[in-house]
């Protein structure tokens, strides 16, 4: 057992141990939010250093008895969470600096870890543990500024994930009874085209477990309660973060250990995508409190990134079509490289939309009484926070999918792979959605630049601006700078398709 | 060297935006020396470039974006052309912006606004492909719609911004679908592409437009001609362009006369090769151009407000230029040349004219020439340079424009002898009248008793300054450069082996070097001409070649003989009678506001939409309320699931699971997947 043999895992093992250094240190001083939040800060900071030094790893490196795979996929997960994490961890450092602000950073980093375990398994053992990691740690942060509002927001969180975890762990179970093994390949390798109906059951139970996590029509319930009652970093975190996670753990399990079901799951995601894009829109339309239009934006966001499901169940083994700029590939790889861009991209943006509704409660609970969180607070921001206002109306552009900006490339790849495989009405569908998106979108911005302030001008917290102004910049470099992005995600794509 | 640099001459105004707006408001006169600096250091990067690429070198610059796109710059001698005429034109206006808007609260928005549109206008003219000449060209229309608008609270300011918006928009539509067009066309082709090479680049849609069947190529070009039409205010698109005026005097002569308005023509000039190609694409341009001309004159004659004025003859004028590459179909390449060298002169004398007016505007106080007369008493200045403008303007002999316009006459006519002679009457009639209201407005601005109590003093020197340098190149520019500058231009599309042989065999065009000359005999051909840049001999009689000048005399002595007030006294109470109904046809703008707004628009459009609108309340709308009744339902169904009850979210998820299965199921039974 050599140390560097585990090189390509030295991420996780440290997040893991300062995770511990930090709870441990946390009951030894007082009043040590600042130095623990500087310290996840740093720590995140050396865990993506890490993870990029390999992220375009070439073969899979392989670890624990076949459990753990570091490739090109997981390594891209793993720097969209950590991403994530780290401007959740910036912006939280203006809020959680008191006491139990120890805690809060170690939920944070545990709940990272977790996601970047689910990154990695290819074992469903393995998968299970960290996605119950980032779901236990979560639901602690969910509650953690322990008003009213967050607890009940926690306890619908918890009671809803705990059944999903159930019925995941259920059809976990099922495929192990038939395949006799945990491992994605066994199961591959297992024939279960013999279509029996506990196959289906099987399929079913754990697409609706990750659906929770992704937040899927009919699995979205607990998600705007949650993303509205939270404290807005968590969301930030849950929307972007945790919700990633159930794509990283899908796309794994359905294309890697049961592909031979692909036309079952190729008809489910067909429904849910179109189900859940048209309803978490309308939805969305009707909403007042911005976190709540966020989070139906977010369960929308999701209908789309679950279009290159439905390609690649559509399009599988098909022959490479020409895409773009010679590029020959097969249209499957497109869509997960277009659901990859769209994960990454919607990350950047939520996160950012969130940390931006954070900056405006944040100051304007101060001297209301009022929801927070509410649409008429927005007005004339741009006059009273100019810096927070013109990254909001970004990142609403961005997740409009208006170029350039990250929103638009991974609609653009997502829905040209869509139509390349022939799922012209899904495009359109989807296209569509994204007009009527506008609706709300520009409603936001409409409040922000065109009302009249509905206060004095205020001073914006320096962790905020600092994690916005990143997030903007990034969303905009990879808009107008796309080419290098959209070759990573086909690259992390190919690690799920056959050579 | 300097082409290392060429990415500057955009970046520089942008940085110049970036800092007027965040930081103008800190700095004196709004930032706007800033914005003079940009430009001014794009014409000394543009002056470094001509100097190591003139006369037969190009610059061509690309890297790759994303997909199938690229970003890249290629400077040859068309955007060459361009460059140095919009950093040179647009750096004066910037002088002369920092005393036009000196002591306006929003000066630091203005010279922001006004960096962004340099910035926009000089990326369209030098971009490399069509579709980063679209993202600058909307650029460039969004910035004309926030400097339109900049007086934001006069509510006739924003009305004319939203008209220029979205006339604009109609043309810009058509510009989208006539690249979408081209590129699937293009796709279709599997054109190997080399490395570095990309679909719409410009050199790749040259060397591959025969391969397009022609009447794909016609649709292609008139979608173009679309965008053209509505930037460079064409009939009938042209209604924005006069009331565009309501911006600052400084953005109607940047924006609205100098620059931004050619880009129509230039995207045509750009794209000429593939309208040679297209069978009647260049009619069609043509008769645009050369009606546009005529009608837009017509309305020059009677206009009283002096920027009007100035905004009708700049239609008439793009008209010309469109005129001037339609009737290409005759003589090839070479009306690119004369259509640009048209548009560079016209540049210098529009841009000096509005300045002018800017400063007689900025002195008086209003733009009515009825409350102006004898202002020349007190602006000597002024009086001076806008003179010679207004010769350039009206085609004087040796004057600028009278070079460039009367080629576009000259070729007109041999468009004339070969195919048709409606152009070559539509641009002499314009041509008389451009004569006519331009020293109309001449003499009553600057002749006669003063009308009005206004200001009497002289514009200050930053404003004055600009005026003397571009009247310089009103009355210079053409005697100095006519011959090199068509056979710098001629050379254009030689840089990428286009074939205008074999392309006027697609469109259709009679060329003379199979055909023979079908024009008087002792004409040297056309094509050779275009070759060698000879423009000294054509073959038409002496009495055309004499005609322009006489045009121009004639114009302005019968502007005399009514306005002058050495000649006859000007008498504003006899002009205003509508009693005449010509003039009150003219007057009213051929009743466009009437027909387009009053019949079309709120009579056959919003009849038309009264008619939808049962049929929509009916039935689209019953279905809608229905749904929308049924979604607010549905809504309001979630809400009684949040007050609490976490059990119904199980529900619904045990269900969706429950109805997957079972649709799935089922789908397997019929033997759907």
């Amino acid at each position: 057992m050599e140390f560097a043999h585990y090189a390509p895992l030295w991420a996780e093992a440290l997040l893991t141990l300062l995770a511990l250094i930090i709870v441990l240190l946390g009951s030894l001083m007082k009043n040590s939010g600042k130095l623990m939040g500087g310290l996840s800060a740093a720590g995140l900071v050396a865990a993506l250093g890490l993870v990029s030094s390999n992220l375009t790893i070439s073969k899979p490196a392989l670890f624990f008895f076949d459990t753990i795979s570091v490739d090109g996929l997981s390594q891209f997960f793993k720097a969209v969470f950590l991403v994530v994490s780290l401007l959740v961890v910036i912006a939280s450092l203006s809020k959680y600096t008191g006491k139990g602000a120890d805690e809060y950073y170690a939920l944070l980093l545990l709940a990272t870890v977790g996601m970047m375990v689910v990154a990695s398994s290819i074992d469903l053992v393995t998968l299970f543990v960290g996605f119950e990691l980032a779901s236990l740690s979560t639901y602690a942060l969910a509650a953690f500024d322990k008003s009213r509002k967050n607890l009940e927001a926690a306890m619908k969180y918890f009671i809803f994930g705990s059944v999903s975890s159930a019925l995941m762990l259920f059809g976990f179970s099922l495929l192990y009874g038939m395949a006799g093994s945990t491992r994605l390949a066994d199961i591959a390798a297992a024939s279960l085209a013999n279509f029996g109906p506990a196959t289906l059951v099987a399929l079913i139970f754990v697409i609706a477990g990750f659906g929770f996590k992704m937040a899927l029509v009919p699995f979205h319930m607990w998600a705007p309660d949650t993303y509205e009652g939270a404290p807005a970093v968590v969301s930030a975190l849950l929307a972007a973060g945790s919700k990633k996670m159930g794509f990283a753990a899908a796309f794994r399990v359905l294309l890697l250990a049961l592909i031979a079901l692909r036309l079952e799951w190729y008809l489910a995601f067909a429904i849910l995508a179109a189900l859940t894009m048209t309803l978490g829109n309308l939805a969305a339309c009707w909403q007042n409190n911005v976190r709540r239009i966020l989070a139906y934006s977010s369960i929308a966001q999701a209908g789309y990134i679950a279009i290159g499901f439905v390609v690649v169940g559509a399009a599988y083994g098909a022959a490479p079509v020409l895409a773009f700029s010679g590029i020959v590939v097969p249209a499957a790889q497109l869509g997960i490289a277009g659901a990859l861009l769209l994960i990454l991209g919607h990350a950047l943006m939520k996160t950012g939309a969130f940390i931006g509704t954070s900056q405006v409660a944040s100051m304007v609970a101060a001297g209301s009484d009022g929801d927070p969180d509410d649409i008429s607070n927005y007005a004339g921001l741009a006059r009273r926070a100019p810096i927070t206002a013109f990254c909001m109306l970004i990142f609403m552009f961005a997740l409009a999918g208006i170029p350039p900006t990250a929103g638009y490339i991974g609609k653009f790849v997502l829905f040209s792979s869509a139509i390349y495989s022939g799922l012209v009405w899904l495009a359109v569908l989807a296209i569509l959605n994204s007009a009527l998106s506008l609706v709300y979108y520009l409603r936001i911005i409409s409040y922000m630049y065109l009302k009249e302030p509905a206060g004095p001008k205020m001073a914006e917290q320096k962790g905020y601006v600092v994690a916005l102004v990143l997030t903007t910049i990034a969303v905009v470099w990879i808009g107008v700078f796309p080419q290098s992005f959209i070759d990573w995600a086909l690259q992390a794509a190919a690690v799920l398709l056959p050579q | 060297m300097y082409a290392d640099y060429a990415y500057l001459i955009v970046g520089l105004p942008v940085l110049a935006f970036l800092l007027c707006l965040f930081l103008g408001w800190h700095l004196p006169r709004g930032g706007g020396f800033i914005t003079v600096l940009a430009t001014f250091g794009g014409l000394i990067i543009s002056l470094g470039i001509f100097n190591e690429i003139y006369p037969d070198k190009i610059v061509h610059q690309s890297m790759p974006w994303f997909a199938n796109f690229n970003v890249g710059i290629l400077i040859d001698p068309l955007a060459l052309v361009m460059l140095l005429m919009v950093t040179f034109v647009v750096t004066l206006i910037h002088i002369y912006g920092n005393g036009y808007m000196n002591g306006d609260p929003g000066a630091a928005r203005y010279f922001a606004e006004a960096a962004l549109f340099s910035a926009a206008m000089l990326g369209l003219v030098y971009s490399d492909n069509l579709l980063q000449l679209f993202i600058f060209w909307e650029l460039v229309g969004l910035c004309s719609y926030l400097l339109i608008g900049f007086w934001y609270r006069k509510p006739s300011a924003a009305a004319a911004a939203k008209k220029a918006f979205l006339t604009t928009r109609v043309g810009d539509v058509l510009f989208l679908a006539g690249i979408i067009l081209l590129y699937n066309n293009l796709a279709s082709l599997n054109i190997a592409l080399k490395p570095g090479e990309f679909l719409l680049q410009f050199p790749v849609i040259y060397a591959h437009i025969a391969e397009i069947p022609p009447a794909q190529l016609t649709l292609i070009a008139l979608g173009l001609l679309g965008g053209a039409v509505g930037k460079s205010g064409q009939f009938p698109l042209h209604v924005w362009l006069p009331d565009a005026m309501e911006g600052p005097t400084t953005v109607s002569a940047m924006i609205h006369a100098a620059t931004m308005v050619t880009a129509g023509v230039y995207l045509v000039a750009r794209m000429f090769p593939l309208f040679y190609a297209a069978p009647h694409a260049l009619t069609a341009v043509a008769a645009v151009g050369a009606f546009t001309a005529l009608f837009a004159a017509t309305m020059g004659l009677t206009a009283f407000d002096i920027k009007r004025v100035l905004a009708f003859s700049t239609v008439s004028q793009l008209g010309f230029m469109m005129a001037g590459l339609g009737v290409g179909a005759a003589v090839g390449a070479m009306a690119v040349g004369v259509s640009i060298f048209h548009l560079i002169g016209h540049s210098f004398f529009k841009a000096l004219l509005f300045l002018c007016a800017g400063s007689v505007i900025h002195a008086v106080n209003t733009n009515d020439l009825r409350e102006m007369g004898g202002v020349g008493r007190y602006m000597k200045w002024t009086m001076y340079t806008m003179l010679i403008g207004s010769l350039s303007l009206a085609g004087f002999p040796f004057f600028t424009g009278f070079f460039s316009k009367d080629e576009i006459i000259v070729i007109a006519y041999e468009y004339g002898t070969m195919i048709n002679f409606l152009p070559y009457i539509f641009l002499v009639l314009a041509a008389v009248l451009t004569a006519i209201y331009t020293f109309r407005m001449w003499f009553s601005v600057f002749t006669g008793k003063e009308r009005s109590d206004y200001g009497k003093h002289e514009s200050p020197w930053i404003m004055l300054g600009p005026l003397v340098i571009l009247a310089v190149f009103a009355f210079g520019f053409g005697i100095a450069s006519q011959d090199s500058f068509y056979s710098y231009l001629d050379s254009n599309f030689e840089h990428y082996g286009v074939n205008f042989q074999e392309l006027g065999i697609i469109g259709g065009h009679v060329l003379e070097g199979e055909h023979g000359a079908p024009e008087a005999a002792g004409g040297e051909h056309v094509a050779s001409e275009a070759e060698h840049g000879e423009n000294e001999a054509h073959g038409e009689p002496w009495y055309i070649q004499i005609l322009p000048i006489i045009i121009a005399l004639g114009g302005i002595l019968i502007a005399g003989l009514f306005y002058w007030d050495k000649i006859k006294r000007f008498d504003p109470s006899q002009v205003t009678g509508d009693t005449d109904p010509i003039r009150k046809m003219l007057l009213k703008g051929y009743y466009q506001h009437e027909i387009l707004t009053a019949w079309f628009a709120e009579g056959v459009v919003y009849g038309t939409a009264l008619i939808c609108n049962m049929i929509d309340i009916k039935l689209v709308d019953g279905w809608l309320n229905w749904l929308s009744a049924w979604v607010m339902g549905f809504a309001k169904n979630i809400r009684k699931v949040q007050t609490g009850v976490v059990q119904n979210y199980v529900t619904a998820l045990v269900l969706g699971i429950v109805v997957l299965v079972v649709v799935i199921s089922l789908a397997k039974e019929v033997g759907l997947v």
